[in-house]
């Protein structure tokens, strides 16, 4: 004979298979989701890049300096010429930044006398500070490699000026970078099984009762704990799929849509899609099991969906939470239902090392709490109150 | 075999039922019959387990509702007040999930929905989903439902509510032929001809407690009185009074 948990998963399954509601939320989570956030993410970060790697100048007189410009040519930056009201514009915020080179320039410089230079800034305006330190940055390397050459020539070792070399390492790989905006995966991830789960969950509860099938079915010679276990079986396995849904797509869209620039700052395919699904699996055990639990004391399937609700916008505070107070992440972390589990996969998203206890912690303790929900859901079927409604 | 003995139930500070035997015996048909808020569904409920007594006890074919509720349920088949169908599933699948429920393997399955969709004249509504259905087809559908797996009790709570003459006529029909085939029919009623017209017993509730009971000419005799409805009256305003 076929265990009675196995019969209540199995019809479940078939009901929630054939509700409508559910087939459109597949649609949306595997068609739209991933691609679509995809296509907007490498929209953003392609437009940052294209504004640094394309270096403008604004400079005032630039036929006064015609060294300077021979410089900026060779180093790919495009000139602008100022306007001659420059100062008013520099003031009014509609320039950022304004090199100007004075009249009496190229004499002075001829002679290596002191020539001068301008950087007209308004330094009130935050936004004008890029464009100013690109000025000066550039002015400054003109200013080394023109002061090098001549000493070159005067027989001179440069590096007599320059006795600490100072260079920069920036430890932040692109792939890091590329994290922080995809913080949504992760985010997406943890979300996706709570909506997954969400209909099958309050259907099989407060959906039960609302409907008055779930007197006659309590009235089966069934262990109440046989029923739950189907239940929270069904609305797991929609959870996982749902959510293994939406990341196959972000998975795809990725590999689809990998251009060079994006590869590097990136990498979402077949491993980190593996190690979310490790992630998530157990994860969409404890969303599933607290969803019924929830469901269970709504009077209504209106009230159960409000109550699903809030517990969706709780998840949904933690990665925010965690981005905004820069909470480290250490191991106490991973004990912490949600918690561990954005640690973890923004672990993986960004491509550092993670091992086996990384999985087991968050895993073991979603697992916990979804048993423990389960049982409790058992008890509550059994109190009178929560089967006749509560007049 | 249905035996209740000194049954009570307490909710909160009401006293739904307060003081109820009555045996129901194999093939016979028993009614319970009161007027709205007697306790009858209350006491069905405790019969069919699900909710537990304050005092008193319940045997079902001489298994314990305490001790066995498992067992009970088993040998129970029961209409309940709340007849929800599952909307997306066909009347079939309905009606089979209780039966996977109950233990039946698919071929005593298939037998038994075959047969109750004769006795219940529902054949052609067997693959249809349950969403579309009158009220007298999801009743049908709930009573092959409680009847899958051929349980010796069969309780029904006011099973005629809200059925028209039709259908009513049928299931009279179904259930004299459970009496026939030797069952224990319990089931509840506040309709009083429908209990004249069916029941070899008859068991009068007022306010949570047995006032009298009976065949229909014992009451009528007890009472003084030469109609049922003027006796269930008498008897059931008997207990109002103070």
């Amino acid at each position: 004979m076929r265990p009675a948990f196995l019969t209540v998963f199995l019809k479940e399954m078939r009901d929630g298979l054939r509700d409508r509601r559910t087939a459109l939320m597949v649609l949306v989570a595997a068609i739209l989701t991933g691609p679509v956030t995809l296509v907007l993410v490498v929209h953003f970060v392609s437009g940052l890049e294209e504004k640094a790697s394309v270096l403008h100048v604004r400079i005032h007189g630039a036929e006064r300096a015609p060294a300077f410009v021979n410089f900026l040519e060779r180093n790919d930056v495009k000139i602008d010429a100022a306007p001659d009201d420059y100062e008013e514009r520099v003031r009014a915020g509609k320039l950022d930044a304004v090199i100007v080179v004075p009249e009496d320039f190229q004499e002075r410089w001829l002679s290596g006398d002191g020539a001068r230079m301008e950087v007209v800034y308004d330094d009130s305006r935050t936004d004008s500070g890029p464009a100013t330190r690109q000025a000066e940055r550039l002015l400054q390397a003109f200013n080394r490699e023109t002061g090098m050459l001549r000493m070159i020539a005067r027989g001179v070792s440069p590096d007599l000026a320059n006795p600490v070399k100072v260079e920069r390492v920036n430890t932040a790989t692109p792939r890091q970078k590329g994290a922080f905006l995809l913080f949504l995966i992760p985010m997406f991830a943890l979300l996706s099984p709570l909506l997954g789960g969400m209909t099958l969950a309050i259907d099989s509860t407060a959906g039960e009762r609302e409907r008055g099938s779930l007197e006659p079915l309590l009235g089966n010679p069934v262990a109440l704990a046989q029923v739950v276990i189907g239940k929270w079986l069904a609305a797991w396995t929609f959870a996982t799929m749902v959510a293994f849904l939406t990341l196959a797509g972000f998975a795809t869209a990725a590999t689809v849509y990998a251009e060079k620039k994006l590869a590097a700052v990136m990498a979402f395919g077949a491993p980190e899609l593996l190690g979310f699904v490790a992630m998530v699996v157990p994860f969409a055990a404890m969303t599933s099991a607290l969803q019924m639990l929830i469901c269970t004391y709504g009077r209504s399937y209106r009230e159960a969906q409000t109550y699903v609700s809030y517990l969706a916008t709780a998840v949904s505070f933690v990665p925010v939470v965690v981005l905004f107070t820069g909470l480290k992440d250490e191991r106490w972390q991973l004990a912490v239902p949600v918690l561990g589990q954005q640690a973890v996969l923004s672990r993986i998203v960004r491509g550092d090392p993670f091992g086996i206890v990384d999985w087991a912690i968050p895993s073991a303790a979603a697992l916990a709490v979804a048993i423990a929900c389960v049982a409790l859901v058992a008890r509550l079927l059994g109190e009178e109150r929560i089967v006749f409604g509560r007049t | 075999m249905i035996v209740a003995e000194g049954l009570a139930k307490r909710f909160g500070d009401v006293d739904a039922v307060r003081d109820v035997s009555f045996a129901a015996p194999d093939g016979r048909i028993t009614g319970l019959l009161g007027p709205n808020g007697a306790g009858k569904t209350t006491t069905l409920r405790i019969i069919s387990t699900l909710v537990a007594p304050t005092r008193g006890r319940v045997a079902v074919d001489g298994l314990d509702n305490a001790r066995d509720p498992l067992a009970v349920r088993a040998r129970i088949g029961m209409l309940s007040d709340a007849r929800g169908l599952y909307g997306r599933l066909t009347a079939r699948e309905n009606i089979a999930y209780y039966g996977a429920l109950r233990g039946l393997d698919a071929a005593a399955l298939e037998a038994s929905i075959g047969r109750l969709a004769d006795l219940l004249d529902m054949r052609s509504l067997l693959g249809r989903r349950a969403e579309g259905f009158s009220q007298g087809e999801r009743a049908k559908v709930a009573i092959a439902r409680a009847l899958v797996h051929d349980p010796p009790n069969v309780i029904l709570d006011e099973p005629t509510n809200g059925l028209d003459v039709m259908t009513t006529r049928s299931l009279r029909e179904v259930i004299r032929r459970l009496r026939a085939d030797g069952k224990c029919v319990l089931f509840s009623s506040h309709v009083m001809q429908e209990v004249s017209a069916l029941c070899d017993e008859i068991v009068i509730l007022a306010r949570g407690a047995v006032v009298a009971r009976g065949t229909a000419e014992e009451l009528r005799a007890a009472s003084g009185r030469a109609d049922l409805e003027d006796a269930f009256v008498h008897l059931a305003g008997e207990s109002l009074a103070p």
